[in-house]
């Protein structure tokens, strides 16, 4: 960050920056817009080692895996490429001992987010799992995967679990600005508390806006400029995935990826072509509209379905009336300043 | 050319030069948020004003009625809850706080709650609002006193200060350490707290008061700085911004509440309605 406060930088710079070998890396967002072009750098820089966590793993989860990214993974649902004709790459991960999991419910691992968040070091969680594997199960968590507690104020049993606090989380949004407020609307998932329970956060958008927009729409924001770290202005960003606002799922090429992903040797060659071979969006942008023609994004922007305006406006904005007369009293300054000197008030 | 100040002025002026660029702050009702507009405006344009009421990052237009008041701007940058913006202060991402004082100690701890006995007060006070949780948390506490007292011992003790002296706070572990309360701004002065100590001692003095006048309000051998200075004149462009800004936190609550009654008898008595 400069001293203006600045953190506008490229999808490469964010990574190489703020990105470690080694880190807990947290997918901010879930099932919907994800971060694919940060994911796609990510995986064009070999950064390895990391413990992943992402509440629904689709293309993003299974892009890092194949890429040789992520020794572990913490998450509530995997993808399957081709229902018993081709799992992925955890499941290949599983098999071939390269990678380990650690299974949660939904409401579980959005629970040590939002213990993370709030700085609580655990949190009581719904406790029907502790009639199941996933009480029972554990992988590299061992005993700190779910603990239990007798509650203080009913003597009954609690399930809890620990407070996440990610190294780094990337995450794709529709809108930020230049310092860092990034603004988020749709299914609100697990978004903001991935973010905000994390230590450094990376944020694209598809749009940098000027710092105005987000002050006449505080509601939209769900991660203030004081937390971000990197702000990446990258247009079509989560395709194939969807964002609200400016582009559907595009359902063609995320079948591509499904279909490669079914078997190592396939979805080697679609990782090389779409992300190892494309220095960055624009260049994937440019391929695919070569390949596919730009016509096949056209059809995914989005139309026009505007919120209703919220009207953040007061009844003044000044002190002072139209005519410079102080609001309460009716008095000028000049008026009001020689008051201030008849009463004595005045230190020289 | 120098501008002659009062005393509103001159509290809300050293106030603000407590906010240092790109800090997170959390301001308390009156002064503070005065104080926060102004160095926002004059020394610290990164700063992230904030509320407890979940505004943040905001730029104050008029003075702010209470801490809830998104009345005062145009609009902000984020739109949080009341417990979001306690537990992003327990996680230390708020640089510095401001709290008012009813009683305080000579180790900054602080008494908002009551005067008397808790059960049968023979006053009342606000009680803790956001104070022990901010003093616990915040990197530094800023803490004004006008209407209240110093005291050997608190009639309750409400917010944490340096609890005993010396490391107490620190030893507790109860606190991030090296918090605390930084400053206390009086209306006749400025005190600090000793670094080894933590004993409050008189930093600054404003003008037309006399040493011997503070210590006839402190039940304790108030210690005083040996470099004792008078508190820094405000600058013509401090006061021009806060007469500018908040022309009723200038004259103070007395003169504004008398000036505004009469001008509303005026105006209903030019209009026929008395």
């Amino acid at each position: 960050m400069n001293d203006n406060g600045n953190k506008v930088m490229s999808a490469k710079e964010a990574v190489e920056r703020f990105i470690h070998d080694g880190d807990e890396l947290i997918i901010g967002n879930y099932t919907v817009g994800t971060c694919v072009e940060l994911i796609s750098e990510i995986c064009r820089q070999d950064k390895k080692g990391f413990t992943l966590y992402s509440q629904s793993g689709i293309l993003d989860v299974d892009m890092l895996v194949n890429a040789g990214c992520v020794d572990r993974l913490i998450s509530t649902y995997v993808m399957r490429s081709g229902g018993k004709t081709g799992g992925g790459a955890v499941e290949r991960g599983l098999q071939d001992g390269t990678l380990e999991m650690e299974d949660y419910t939904n409401f579980n691992y959005n629970a040590r987010l939002m213990a993370g968040m709030h700085g609580l070091t655990f949190i009581q969680v719904l406790e029907g799992v502790m009639a199941t594997d996933l009480f029972r199960k554990r992988s590299f968590m061992g005993e700190d995967k779910y603990r239990v507690i007798q509650c203080p104020y009913t003597g009954k049993q609690l399930l809890t679990v620990p407070a996440a606090n990610p190294d780094v989380c990337i995450v794709h949004v529709q809108r930020a600005d230049k310092f860092g407020n990034a603004q988020y609307w749709g299914a609100l998932g697990s978004v903001a508390a991935a973010a905000l329970c994390s230590k450094r956060i990376i944020v694209s958008c598809e749009e940098i806006v000027e710092h105005d927009v987000i002050r006449q729409s505080p509601h939209f924001t769900i991660i203030p400029a004081f937390r971000v770290n990197a702000v990446v202005e990258i247009p079509w960003g989560a395709h194939p995935t969807e964002v609200l606002g400016h582009y559907n799922r595009d359902l063609f090429f995320y079948g591509m990826f499904t279909e490669a992903n079914k078997r190592a040797e396939t979805v080697k060659k679609w990782m090389e072509e779409w992300v190892y071979g494309c220095a960055d969006r624009e260049a994937y942008i440019d391929r695919y509209s070569a390949r596919f023609g730009i016509g096949m994004l056209d059809r995914l922007r989005a139309r026009s379905f505007y919120s209703a305006p919220a009207n953040y406006g007061a009844a003044f904005t000044s002190a002072w009336d139209v005519r410079g007369r102080e609001r309460s009293t009716g008095l000028t300054l000049e008026q009001l300043e020689q008051r201030m000197a008849e009463r004595g008030m005045l230190y020289e | 050319m120098n501008k002659g100040y009062t005393l509103n002025e001159l509290l809300i002026i050293t106030c603000a030069k407590e906010i240092k660029d790109h800090q997170n702050v959390i301001l308390g009702v009156g002064l503070p948020t005065t104080a926060g507009a102004l160095a926002k405006a004059l020394y610290a344009p990164h700063a992230t004003l904030m509320m407890e009421s979940g505004i943040i990052d905001f730029e104050p237009l008029v003075p702010l009625n209470h801490i809830a008041d998104a009345h005062s701007c145009r609009g902000f940058s984020y739109a949080t809850d009341l417990f979001t913006a306690f537990t992003m202060t327990y996680r230390g991402f708020v640089d510095v706080c401001f709290l008012g004082v009813g009683q305080i100690d000579k180790f900054g701890n602080l008494n908002t709650t009551c005067v008397g006995d808790y059960y049968r007060p023979s006053l009342r006070l606000p009680g803790s609002g956001g104070a022990a949780d901010f003093i616990s948390y915040a990197k530094k506490t800023v803490l004004t006193l006008r209407g209240g007292q110093f005291v050997e011992k608190l009639d309750y003790f409400t917010s944490p200060g340096y609890l005993d002296g010396g490391d107490s706070r620190d030893r507790s572990g109860l606190f991030p350490e090296g918090s605390g309360p930084s400053m206390l701004l009086t209306t006749k002065g400025v005190f600090r707290f000793d670094e080894q100590t933590k004993e409050m001692y008189l930093a600054q003095i404003h003008p037309g008061v006399s040493v011997e006048e503070i210590r006839k309000d402190i039940p304790w051998e108030l210690k005083v700085a040996p470099d004792l200075n008078q508190t820094e004149r405000p600058t013509d462009r401090e006061i021009q911004f806060v007469r500018h800004f908040a022309p009723t936190e200038s004259i103070g609550r007395n003169m504004r509440v008398e000036l505004a009654i009469a001008n509303t008898m005026q105006r209903a008595q030019r209009r026929g309605k008395s």
